[in-house]
């Protein structure tokens, strides 16, 4: 499969299943507990292993997390049930517990919360936002994720945002939660280039 | 901006797991949550003390919050790191950080790291201090993501 060529043929979903079926696999065979040397086969098993296979492209691997045999009990941490909202799965934005979420990305690092009220309250009372620092610097990490009450308002605000300016610096503005994985198809829109495109298509 | 190198923007393969955590008097308490590259996000919280309930909570995020995922990872410069010379995991808990990222695979571990005075006295503070705000920023982001959708105070 070649990846990065031909973007839109390529769905994530294998790639995300072999990981699975290759923890499940160490799983077994690392079964018991905790032998002390480290064990080479575990570290082939998964850079050598199906998650190579799905890319075609050997991956460089580091970390001394590739010598303990953790797999097994990480397994066990991530394979209960885990709670989501109802969703049916469907392609498009999921509603969160008490409105939709959008996610604005390109935040200027000085933006003060001032400024997105400003600029995002426009479509909607804005019911949560939260613009998070980088903790290294302090300034703004570059995102922030708005709540609104109803879908229209943050749509409008998609369609509004995306693309335009604040602050000098071009944001982009896009729904935060999917009601289920996504498909290329959906992808194709924001992918291959580097740069970001001005456009008119966010239509759900 | 590092935005093409990894292909930050390309649609390559991505997936991220961190993990942090202890086995002491109240059991295994631990955090962990991981990045699919399928959009799932998954966050795991167990913490026994007083009552042992276990969170755990996934959704799935737009192409769109993942691409952010991963322009913070590219940025922190973390995959170009090593945790050769990082304390290693203790009794006091162990933190994971798993990465794949393009054709780069990481898989670190090391002990908990109570403050930057940790980082200035281990044997790789440059490296350590890229792991230790990455992990910030990190949990920072996925909390804002779980509590706004779900409306619950992750920790």
């Amino acid at each position: 499969m070649a990846n990065a060529a031909d973007v839109d043929a390529l769905d994530f979903e294998p790639d995300d299943d072999d990981l699975m079926d290759e923890d499940a696999a160490v799983d077994v065979d690392a079964s018991s507990p905790r032998t002390s040397t480290p064990i080479p086969k575990l570290k082939s098993a998964i850079t050598g292993g199906a998650v190579t296979v799905a890319s075609s492209i050997p991956k460089k691997t580091k970390g001394r997390g590739f010598r303990e045999e953790t797999d097994a009990e990480r397994n066990n941490r991530m394979s209960g049930r885990f709670d989501s909202l109802d969703s049916d799965g469907g392609p498009g934005p999921e509603r969160s517990i008490e409105g939709w979420i959008i996610l604005v990305t390109g935040v200027h690092e000085e933006a003060q919360e001032d400024d997105l009220q400003n600029a995002f309250g426009e479509y909607g009372e804005i019911k949560n936002l939260h613009l998070n620092l980088d903790r290294r610097t302090g300034f703004v990490k570059g995102y922030a994720l708005i709540e609104y009450e109803n879908f229209e308002e943050a749509e409008k605000a998609i369609a509004a945002m995306d693309g335009g300016e604040l602050l000098t610096q071009t944001v982009n503005v896009d729904w935060a939660f999917s009601k289920g994985p996504f498909r290329r198809r959906n992808n194709r829109r924001r992918s291959p280039r580097g740069h970001r495109s001005r456009s008119p298509r966010r239509r759900f | 901006m590092a935005e093409e190198e990894n292909g930050v923007t390309a649609g390559g393969e991505f997936y991220l797991r961190y993990y942090v955590g202890h086995k002491g008097k109240f059991g295994h308490e631990f955090l962990e949550f991981e990045f699919r590259p399928d959009g799932k996000l998954r966050y795991a919280n167990n913490s026994n003390y007083k009552n042992d309930t276990m969170i755990r909570k996934e959704v799935f995020l737009t192409p769109s919050v993942l691409k952010e995922c991963r322009r913070i990872v590219s940025d922190s410069e973390i995959m170009k790191e090593d945790d050769n010379n990082w304390p290693e995991p203790d009794r006091v808990g162990r933190q994971e950080l798993e990465i794949v990222m393009g054709n780069e695979h990481i898989s670190f571990t090391t002990s908990k790291i109570g403050s930057l005075m940790d980082v200035q006295t281990s044997n790789d503070p440059e490296g350590l201090r890229i792991f230790y705000y990455l992990v910030q920023d990190l949990k920072c982001f996925v909390f804002s993501l779980i509590s706004l959708h779900f409306k619950i105070k992750p920790i």
